[in-house]
């Protein structure tokens, strides 16, 4: 048509738009082939630094080239003095800020930047703080950015209640932002530290106890700043109930409380001349510094775990000299020490009886609930009221129900047990892709109940039945039971785990759909095992039993492993000692 | 440009550099057609236009003077066979109307030595400094006053247009920072995005999840609120047990209806508003920096661009219309006859009540609700300096409303209420008014473009209208040129300078993108220069 303007063809346009591409591959190989033959013969000169700035500000991840860089600008430290470096190293971040530009999230970038200014010889880390600002402005989850704004913020020492404050300003922006909720929990703790409690008297004298380390106390806050955090994601999750970085921030808030580490069991049997050692969290016993003195005397050992499975364990197991404690007329003091952790535990095998323990129960220890916090129950209580009120506002919200179980859980276990199954089974209909997570973390919840059950009623049968069980779990806390009862859940496996159930001597797992039965090793004390309708289906699956010394009655009835040919002639061959099969 | 040098043939004349007139010709231009745009006034926009403090004070008095009735010149000889004269008269006094200053705009009283607090809710009052009637005069360049209030929905169709045609390079654009309400005698703020409502100090936990949630429901059409349609909004919001606080925030800030808007309405106001939230800031607003006035001039630039042919204080007279009522030429202002296949025009014929006025002192849009009952809506968009609207330190409040008497009627009582004037008592709290303008203007919604018993190919373009967008004006754009060029895309994107072929013969403008032909180097003088160059 008359008078339209003339535009170039799509065309026209891509073919000028291929050439300039082809043009500048030329230009880029040729630099780029020029740079390794220069590092080759390991010239460290001006035209290197050129080059180098001339590949890397179109392709900032070049890592050779930032490494070669580096190479040169430290042979220009050696031979510059000291205003000639500082301006070569200003000029290097001027270079860096527009290589940050083509690409914001390079890691070559970053690294090179953090390594510059750390040998720059006058930094001007003000400027690096507000490069940070502008950066994270821009995107504030560009964690190359966070990383190299904690490297800013420890060099220049920026005082914390400012970097509290430049985090008040990102979530106030927009809260979803994990970065800067997690940057807070790692500023508040120094900014408002907890008051230094009394030390809880049960244990540990002050004499020997060593100073405070700063890992048990850097991750407490101080209760009145708690309560403004409480009030701060409140907000966050009443206006908007389905972003996870507040709740996540918020169980961060709830849950700070950590387990002393000490040993929390030692137990002894005359019968095996053996030892087994429960620590509060998985150890290797072979290079925490374990020792075993018995009446005075320190005893070469050898601590094996429960299953050859675990470098790290929860519960250890050693044996002792032949001879040393079978006389049953003797009574003999044993301490175990924690060498590396300053901690010991005492137990005493008195004249007449087979096997002692000393213990810290799970009651004492309140150790479920420490999970989630030793924060005053009132405080709890008024969490929880609130979760509720936002649960009648939003009753199928997934992270508002999970934080009120684990609410509840904190401030009463037994006494919630009830409305904490009803809302996981709420959970599990309102989001059903994790409903198998929910599914285990019932299951835990449910034999930490019964554990704590168990231990009020000081016995040591430990029976979980008919509780939809997926997972096992705390089976340290199991060491002493004799008798368990998984009958009617939904278990698929006895997980290695199993085998710290040192005194088990009758194992009820009747109709679950166990075809793994891994976790049945060793265990000296197993007499019944009752396994009838579950999955096993070979021979090779009820191999384990056969450490298992003291088998006398197994089970099987209604597994497929039954149908098999042969299998009682099979059977009595892999397990000699068994008297009583049923198939 | 004198007018022996136009051409006498276009397709298009365009009379009026109002925004719906100016995104026709960049749209007519843009596809190749030939463009002649013309504008009676010495200045872009019509009454969409900004002035400089000292171009308002002329405004006004241009105002004031009678409009002197033209002279009817025979224009018989240019007829040809079996056309007809159609004379255009002008009736632009009568759009604005009931124009009015307040007393110490003279300047000489010590009342205009008054101080101004900056924001409206009193920031540092130690930034406070005298600044008196001359020193705003002397500083006149410094403003940029807009005739209509208006803001951009950041998802409204001037939006999308300006990014769909590339003219959004032309401009600069602020967002609107905050959201007020007047409420209970104080300004409030209005929490709309998710991030105001939690850091809103002023909402309960439990309001600031009922905010969230209706917010969320009403960007959805649910069938529940299908069910609600029979009953006004404000009904339909109390029943939804939000409670005052909240009900006030939706109706006069969010949806921005009154209390008998139908529920339709208020919901569909309501998702316009949430759907413009978080594309550019918090607010669903953007204001364009140097103001209003630049956005017609934008249009006109790519207009000119693509060849349109741009004369100012220049006019049409008449129209030569033949015996199937088309009409075929026109003759301007200077006697020449041109002829074109298609005719618009700023209907500056018609005349209806609207109210702008203006209050010279962050970018903040205030709801305040009737005062009384009987007295409308008002919308108040307050302009900090950084958007090149006015003098540093100082801050311009446009309030609007639907008019029930006249402007100095409806307006006044707010503006006693929220500002420091001389009637006031030492309120020193308040904003102090330096200046202030009282005025109606017609409103673009009430101007019937259709039906005028034209010739076919005439088309009205109706002046600003009452509400705060600008959808209405580009609607309007949009329908002139399908009626135009029925088969044409509507402002395609333009390319970009690099890839416009210029030859020999074309009588565009040469290099750097053009935009420097006769009509626009005269525009160029006018604004381009105004802002912040001088001392």
């Amino acid at each position: 048509m008359h008078g339209r303007v003339k535009i170039k063809s799509t065309a026209q346009q891509e073919e000028e738009k291929r050439k300039e591409r082809e043009k500048k591959l030329k230009i880029y190989i040729a630099a780029r082939d020029a740079c390794f033959s220069k590092r080759k013969e390991g010239i460290c000169d001006d035209e290197a630094l050129q080059l180098t700035q001339q590949l890397l500000s179109s392709n900032p991840d070049f890592a050779t080239l930032w490494n070669y860089r580096r190479e040169i600008l430290m042979h220009l430290e050696a031979v510059k003095d000291k205003d000639e470096v500082q301006k070569i190293y200003e000029a290097e971040l001027s270079f860096l800020e527009s290589c940050l530009k083509v690409n914001p999230k390079s890691y070559g970038s970053w690294h090179h930047r953090g390594w510059v200014s750390a040998r720059l010889p006058q930094p001007d880390w003000a400027r690096e703080l507000s490069l940070c600002d502008r950066c994270l402005s821009l995107d504030d989850r560009n964690f190359h950015c966070w990383d190299y704004r904690r490297m800013v913020v420890k060099m220049s020492g920026v005082p914390v209640d400012q970097e509290l404050g430049f985090t008040d300003h990102l979530i106030g922006s927009n809260f979803s932002n994990y970065s800067s909720w997690h940057y807070r929990s790692t500023l508040l703790p120094l900014l408002h530290p907890e008051s230094p409690e009394p030390l809880s008297p049960c244990r540990k004298t002050p004499q020997t106890s060593p100073p405070p380390s700063p890992q048990t106390h850097s991750h407490r806050v101080c209760e009145e700043q708690l309560l403004k955090e409480y009030e701060l994601v409140q907000n966050a999750f009443f206006t908007d109930p389905n972003d996870q970085s507040a709740w996540f921030y918020y169980r961060w808030l709830l849950g700070r409380a950590e387990r002393e580490e000490m040993i929390s069991c030692v137990y002894v049997s005359r019968d095996e001349e053996r030892v087994a050692v429960a620590f509060s969290r998985p150890v290797n016993a072979q290079s925490v510094g374990l020792l075993l003195v018995l009446d005075g005397q320190p005893q070469r050992v050898e601590w094996r775990s429960v299953h050859p499975r675990f470098k790290h364990s929860p519960v250890w197991i050693c044996d002792l000299p032949p001879g040393t404690i079978s006389d049953i007329t003797n009574e003999h003091n044993l301490t175990v020490h924690w060498t590396e952790k300053h901690t010991h535990r005492d137990c005493a095998l008195y004249t007449g009886r087979t096997e002692s323990y000393c213990r810290d129960s799970a009651t004492d220890q309140e150790l479920f609930r420490s999970e989630l916090s030793v924060e005053k129950t009132s405080v709890l209580q008024s969490e929880l009221q609130s979760c509720n009120q936002l649960q009648e506002l939003e009753p199928l919200n997934k992270w508002c129900l999970l934080t009120i179980i684990l609410l509840m859980r904190a401030l009463d276990p037994l006494g919630y047990e009830k409305e904490t199954l009803a809302h996981f089974q709420t959970l599990k209909e309102v989001d059903s892709m994790r409903s198998a997570y929910y599914s285990d973390l019932c299951s835990k919840f449910m034999i930490e109940n019964t554990i704590l059950k168990m231990e009020y009623a000081e016995v040591r049968v430990f029976s979980i039945s008919d509780k939809n069980l997926t997972t096992l779990c705390h089976l340290d806390q199991l060491l002493l039971v004799t008798h368990i009862n998984l009958s009617s859940n939904q278990l698929q496996r006895l997980p290695p785990q199993f085998a710290m159930l040192q005194c088990l001597e009758v194992l009820e797992a009747d109709n679950n759909n166990i075809e793994n039965l891994e976790g049945l090793f060793c265990l000296s004390k197993l007499e019944e095992i009752n396994l009838k309708n579950n999955n096993i289906s070979t021979l090779a699956d009820l191999q384990p039993l056969a450490s298992c010394p003291k088998i006398k009655r197994l089970d099987l009835r209604g597994n497929p492993v039954t149908q098999m040919a042969k299998i009682e002639a099979e059977l009595a061959e892999l397990l000699p000692s068994v008297t009583d099969i049923l198939l | 440009m004198a007018a022996e040098d136009l051409p006498s043939e276009f397709d298009v004349v365009i009379l009026g550099t109002g925004l719906a007139e100016s995104v026709v010709a960049a749209a007519c231009s843009r596809v190749g057609q030939r463009v002649l745009h013309l504008d009676r006034n010495s200045y872009y926009a019509a009454n969409w236009a900004s002035f400089t403090f000292n171009g308002l004070l002329t405004w006004i008095q241009q105002h004031h003077e009678e409009s002197q009735p033209e002279e009817v010149q025979d224009w018989s000889s240019l007829l040809e066979e079996g056309e007809e004269l159609i004379y255009l008269s002008y009736s632009d006094s009568t759009s604005i109307s009931n124009l009015q200053q307040t007393a110490d705009s003279e300047g000489v009283e010590p009342t205009a030595d008054l101080p101004r607090p900056s924001a409206i809710q009193g920031q540092s009052e130690a930034s406070r400094k005298k600044i008196s009637y001359a020193q705003l005069v002397k500083e006149g360049r410094q403003f940029n006053i807009d005739l209509v209030s208006k803001l951009m929905f950041s998802r409204g169709s001037l939006v999308d247009l300006l990014i769909k045609s590339n003219v959004s390079r032309y401009a600069e654009f602020k967002n609107v920072t905050r959201i007020l309400t007047y409420r209970h005698g104080n300004v409030e703020q209005v929490p709309c995005s998710r991030a105001d409502v939690f850091a809103s100090r002023q909402l309960s936990v439990v309001e600031k999840r009922k905010l969230m949630r209706f917010l969320t429901s009403c960007l959805e059409e649910t069938e529940e609120q299908q069910g609600e349609m029979n009953i006004v909004f404000s009904l339909f919001l109390c029943d939804q047990q939000l409670g005052d606080n909240l009900e006030h925030f939706l109706l006069h800030s969010i949806a921005m209806v009154t209390e008998d808007t139908p529920t339709e309405v208020g919901l569909a106001s309501t998702r316009h508003f949430l759907r413009c939230l978080g594309r550019y800031g918090n607010t669903p607003f953007l204001f364009p920096v140097y103001g209003l006035g630049e956005i017609p001039q934008c249009f006109c630039r790519m207009s000119a661009v693509f060849g349109g042919v741009y004369c100012l204080r220049h006019s049409v007279r008449c129209l030569l219309v033949d015996k199937d009522n088309r009409c075929k030429a026109v003759i301007d202002s200077r006697g020449q006859r041109i002829s074109c296949s298609h005719f618009v025009v700023d209907s500056s014929f018609s005349l209806m009540n609207f109210v702008s006025s203006c209050l010279p002192p962050q970018v903040s849009m205030v709801t305040v609700p009737p005062i009384a009952a009987g007295f409308p809506v008002v919308m108040m968009v307050e302009l900090c300096s950084s958007t090149m609207t006015c003098l540093p330190g100082t801050y311009l409040v446009h309030l609007t409303c639907q008019s029930v008497g006249s402007a100095f009627d409806d307006l006044s009582p707010v503006v006693t209420k929220m500002f420091h004037t001389p009637e006031t008592d030492d309120q020193e709290t308040r904003p102090s008014v330096l200046w202030c303008l009282y005025f109606n203007m017609a409103d673009g919604l009430d101007v019937e473009v259709e039906g005028h018993n034209l010739p076919s190919n005439v088309y009205l373009c109706s002046g600003p209208d009452g509400h705060l967008g600008h959808d209405h004006a580009i609607r309007q754009a949009q329908l002139i040129f399908q009626k135009i060029l029925p088969e044409e895309d509507f402002c395609p994107p333009a390319p970009n300078p690099e890839d416009v072929l210029y030859d020999g013969e074309s009588l565009l403008p040469t290099g750097g993108g053009g935009g420097d032909n006769s009509g626009w180097g005269e525009k160029g003088e006018e604004t381009k220069e105004n802002p912040q160059t001088e001392e």
